[in-house]
C-alpha cells in the first residue's frame, strides 16, 4: 500500500516535472543516459560515467564554476559531469527537493550549511564517511561544523564562507575615520552617524546598511555572548539579552537616520545593499566574504574589509554551502561523484576558487600554502575571514532550522518597521519556532 | 435445400439484427469513445490529482522523503485554521483579489468604452493597453521592482517631481499589497479591454438606433442597452479575474516574496513555500484544496448571483 502511494505520487509529481518545463525535461533525459552508462561501466570501461551537479551561484562565481567543472572534465577521461545553474540557494534547495520525488534528482549539488540537517535528516544525502575516510583531515577543522549531522559525514565544505564589514576607505578618510574600520559596536554607530550625509531633509548618504537577515542576527547574537536554539537544539535562545541587542541596535540606528535597512526581501535587499554600496550611497555594509572579488572589482574606490564588531567579543557564524552526494543515486554515479566532489575542494582548486571569488580555502594545506600567503599580501581583504574564523561557530543545522529561520526574519522585520517592539517581536518567534522544534 | 433456404432466410434477418444490435451498442460507446482522448487528459492532469491532493493532506510528509508518510487526519487543516499567519494569508488573498477585479474590470470597461470609437488613436492605445498582456510577467515584475524602488526608483522620481512625498511602494506593509494590485490591474486591463470591446461590437446597431430615436440620454443608453447586452462578457471576465487573482504567484515570488512581514503572502505562494521551502507536504496539501474549496464556492456564488442577471441572446 505505502509503496503504491509512493509510486503514485512520483507519477503524479514527474507529470507535473514534465508539464512544467524542458528544463526538468532535460534532467530526466541526463539521469535516464547516466543511468544507463553506470549499468554498463562493469562491463564496457570505455563509457564514462555522467554526473549531474546543480549549483547554486551566478554571475563571476559561476563562471568560474563551470570553467573548473570543464578542467575537471577535461582531466578525468572517465567521467563527465554536467553542471546546471539552478538560481540561489533557496530555489535550488526547492529543485533538488522536486527532483528527489520525481526520481530526476542530480548526484550531486550544493547545499546551504544550514539546511544540512533537513536533508539529512530526510535521508536524502549519501553517508560519505565510507569515501572520506583518509581525505577528511585535510579540510579545515572550522568548517566542519555542518557537515556532520547525528555523527555522520554527510556534506564537505567548498563555497564557504563568514559576514564581513566592508567599508568604503575613501569614504571612512574623507570623514577622518580609521580606514581599517570600526571595532565595537559602538565605534560601528560613531562611524555610521559621521558618515551619513543630509541634504535639505533628505538623506543622500547613509553611514551603514544590511538586510535584516537572520545570517547577521546570528553574527550579532554570537557577539554579544548568546546563542539562537538552546544547547539541545529544542528550544529558540533568542528572547534573552543577548536576542535583544541586535535588534535594538538595528532599530536604533534606523531610528536615528544612520542605518538603511535596504527594501526587498531575503536576497534581494542583500543586492540592494551590495548595489548601494558600490554607488557610494552607503558608507559600511555587512555582506559575505563571497562578495570580495566581485565587490573590490565593481567598486570605484577603496574597498576594505573587517571584521564583524564585537559587542562583548568578535564572532560570525560559517556560511555558503557544502557539496553533497544524494542517496537515491546510483553506485557508479556515486563513486565518480565521490571523484568529483574530491577534487573541486582539494588544496589546488580550493586556492584557485578562494582568490577568485573570496570564498574562503577550504583546506589546511591551502592557507598554509605559500600561494595564499604570497596572495594575502597583495590583497589582505582575502585573509581577513579566515582570520575571523577564530571567533566562528556553525549555524544552526536543526531540520526545523529552514523554517524557523525565516519565523525568526518575519519577526525582526516586524520590530524593524515599527510594528512591535523588539520584545513582543522575540516572544512571537520563541512561540512559533518552539512548536517546530520540539 | 427447402430447409437450407429457410435456414438462409431466417439467418438473414437475424444477422442483421446482430448488426443492428452491434451497431447499437457501438452508438453508444461511440461518444464515449470520443470523449475518452479529453477524459484520459483531464483525469491524468485534473481529477485524479485532485482526489489525490485531498489524500495527501491528511498525511504529515516531505517531498524529500516519501517513505514516511505519517497519518494525522484533519490536524493539517486544523493546524491551517488556526494559524493566525493563515489567517493572514487568506485576507491578503480576499483583498487582493476584490481589488484587482474591481478596478481591473471597472477601468477595462472604461476603456473599451471610450475606444469603442473610429478614431485615429484608438488603434495607437489599443495596442499599447494590450501590449501588457503578451509580455512574461516575470521580467515585468523585476522592471516594477526597479520602477518602485523607495529611493531610487522612477515613480517615486515622478511623484517628487509632482511635488508629492515618495511613497514606500514594496518596503512597507501597508503599501506592499496595493503595489501588487497596481501590477496585477496593469497586466490584467488590456485583455480585459479586448475582450469588452469585442462584446461591444457584437450589440446590434439597431438597438442603439431605436434607442436614438427615443431620445434615451446616454446614460439610459448605457445601463439599459450596454450593460445589459454586455452581461455574458462582463461574467466571463468577473469568473477568469476571480480565478487568477486567486491564484497569483509570479509577482509575489519575484517582488516581495510574501512580505515584509507576510503582508503579501498569498494562499499559492503559501502553498509553495509550505511544501518546497519548508518540507511541509501536508499543510500545502491542505491549503491547495482549502484554495480548490475555495475558488469553487466562488464560482458558484457568482453563477448563483448572476444567473437572472445575465442576458444571453
Amino acid at each position: 500500500m505505502k509503496k503504491w502511494n509512493m509510486s503514485a505520487l512520483a507519477c503524479v509529481v514527474g507529470l507535473t516535472a514534465l508539464l512544467t518545463g524542458c528544463g526538468s525535461d532535460k534532467a530526466a533525459t541526463g539521469g535516464n543516459a547516466a543511468a544507463g552508462s553506470g549499468q554498463q561501466s562493469g562491463t564496457e570501461q570505455a563509457q564514462p560515467v555522467q554526473i549531474d551537479f546543480w549549483y547554486a551561484l551566478g554571475g563571476k562565481n559561476g563562471e568560474l564554476i563551470e570553467s573548473m567543472v570543464k578542467e575537471f572534465n577535461d582531466t578525468h577521461k572517465d567521467i563527465v559531469v554536467k553542471p546546471a545553474y539552478q538560481g540561489d540557494y533557496y530555489q535550488n534547495h526547492a529543485k533538488v527537493l522536486a527532483a528527489i520525488s520525481a526520481g530526476n534528482q542530480p548526484d550531486v549539488t550544493m547545499v546551504e550549511v544550514g539546511s544540512i540537517g533537513a536533508f539529512a535528516e530526510a535521508k536524502a544525502l549519501e553517508d560519505l564517511q565510507p569515501y572520506a575516510a583518509d581525505t577528511i583531515d585535510r579540510y579545515i577543522p572550522g568548517l566542519l561544523g555542518n557537515s556532520y549531522w547525528k555523527d555522520k559525514l554527510y556534506a564537505i565544505p567548498f563555497n564557504r564562507s563568514t559576514p564581513l564589514l566592508y567599508l568604503n576607505r575613501d569614504m571612512l578618510k574623507a570623514a577622518g575615520l580609521d580606514p581599517n574600520g570600526p571595532k565595537s559596536w559602538e565605534e560601528l554607530h560613531e562611524y555610521a552617524q559621521k558618515l551619513t550625509k543630509s541634504e535639505g531633509g533628505k538623506t543622500s548618504v547613509y553611514g551603514f546598511s544590511t538586510p535584516i537577515d537572520i545570517w547577521f542576527y546570528e553574527a550579532l547574537v554570537i557577539e554579544s555572548g548568546g546563542s539562537i536554539l538552546s544547547e539541545d537544539g529544542k528550544q529558540l535562545a533568542i528572547n534573552s539579552e543577548a536576542g535583544k541587542a541586535p535588534l535594538e541596535f538595528w532599530t536604533n540606528m534606523i531610528k536615528e537616520g544612520v542605518m538603511k535597512a535596504p527594501p526587498g526581501e531575503k536576497y534581494n535587499a542583500w543586492d540592494v545593499a551590495k548595489q548601494d554600496f558600490v554607488n557610494q550611497k552607503v558608507g559600511m555594509i555587512f555582506t559575505s566574504t563571497g562578495d570580495l572579488k566581485g565587490l573590490s572589482e565593481s567598486a570605484k574606490f577603496d574597498v576594505g574589509a573587517a571584521f564583524m564588531p564585537a559587542n562583548k567579543e568578535y564572532g560570525a557564524p560559517t556560511g555558503g554551502a557544502n557539496l553533497v552526494i544524494l542517496a537515491k543515486s546510483p553506485d557508479a554515479e556515486k563513486k565518480a561523484a565521490w571523484e568529483f566532489v574530491k577534487w573541486m575542494t582539494d588544496t589546488p582548486q580550493s586556492i584557485k576558487w578562494s582568490t577568485q571569488t573570496g570564498y574562503m580555502p577550504v583546506t589546511k594545506e591551502a592557507v598554509e600554502s605559500e600561494e595564499m600567503k604570497k596572495y594575502y599580501e597583495t590583497a589582505p581583504n582575502f585573509e581577513v575571514a579566515v582570520k575571523q574564523l577564530e571567533y566562528a561557530k556553525a549555524r544552526p543545522m536543526v531540520p526545523a532550522y529552514k523554517e524557523v529561520q525565516e519565523i525568526i526574519m518575519t519577526e525582526l522585520q516586524r520590530a524593524v518597521l515599527n510594528q512591535a517592539t523588539a520584545d513582543e517581536a522575540l516572544q512571537n518567534a520563541v512561540d512559533k519556532s518552539n512548536k517546530l522544534l520540539k | 435445400m427447402q430447409k437450407a433456404v429457410v435456414a438462409n432466410s431466417a439467418n438473414a434477418p437475424l444477422l442483421q439484427q446482430e448488426v443492428a444490435v452491434k451497431a447499437g451498442r457501438l452508438t453508444k460507446v461511440r461518444p464515449y469513445l470520443y470523449v475518452l482522448p479529453a477524459l484520459l487528459f483531464f483525469s491524468a492532469f485534473f481529477f485524479i490529482p485532485i482526489l489525490y491532493i485531498i489524500y495527501l493532506s491528511v498525511f504529515d510528509w516531505s517531498l524529500l522523503n516519501l517513505e514516511e508518510m505519517e497519518w494525522v487526519g484533519w490536524q493539517n487543516y486544523a493546524d491551517l485554521l488556526s494559524d493566525a499567519d493563515f489567517h493572514q494569508v487568506l485576507l491578503n488573498t480576499m483583498l487582493f483579489t476584490v481589488a484587482t477585479v474591481v478596478l481591473g474590470i471597472g477601468l477595462s470597461f472604461l476603456l473599451a468604452l471610450w475606444l469603442n470609437q473610429k478614431r485615429k488613436l484608438v488603434a495607437v492605445v489599443q495596442a499599447s493597453v494590450f501590449s501588457p498582456h503578451i509580455i512574461s510577467l516575470v521580467s515585468v515584475s523585476m522592471l516594477w521592482m526597479w520602477l518602485m524602488d523607495p529611493q531610487y526608483g522612477l515613480l517615486n522620481a515622478l511623484l517628487e517631481f509632482i511635488g508629492l512625498p515618495a511613497y514606500t511602494w514594496l518596503a512597507d506593509t501597508k503599501s506592499a499589497l496595493l503595489s501588487l494590485v497596481l501590477v496585477s490591474v496593469w497586466k490584467v486591463v488590456g485583455y480585459n479591454t479586448i475582450v469588452f470591446i469585442a462584446g461591444l461590437q457584437s450589440i446590434p446597431k439597431d438597438l442603439y438606433e431605436a434607442a436614438a430615436l427615443d431620445r434615451s440620454t446616454r446614460w439610459q443608453t448605457l445601463r439599459r442597452i450596454t450593460i445589459p447586452m454586455l452581461s455574458p462578457t462582463l461574467f466571463f471576465l468577473l469568473i477568469t479575474n476571480t480565478i487568477s487573482s486567486f491564484q497569483v504567484f509570479d509577482t509575489i515570488s519575484i517582488m516581495t516574496q510574501g512580505g515584509p512581514v507576510n503582508s503579501t503572502n498569498m494562499l499559492v505562494y503559501y502553498i509553495y513555500e509550505q511544501g518546497m521551502d519548508y518540507y511541509n507536504g501536508g499543510l500545502a496539501s491542505a491549503a491547495s484544496v482549502i484554495l480548490l474549496g475555495l475558488v469553487g464556492l466562488l464560482t458558484v456564488f457568482h453563477f448563483w448571483t448572476m444567473r437572472k442577471r445575465v442576458h444571453y441572446r
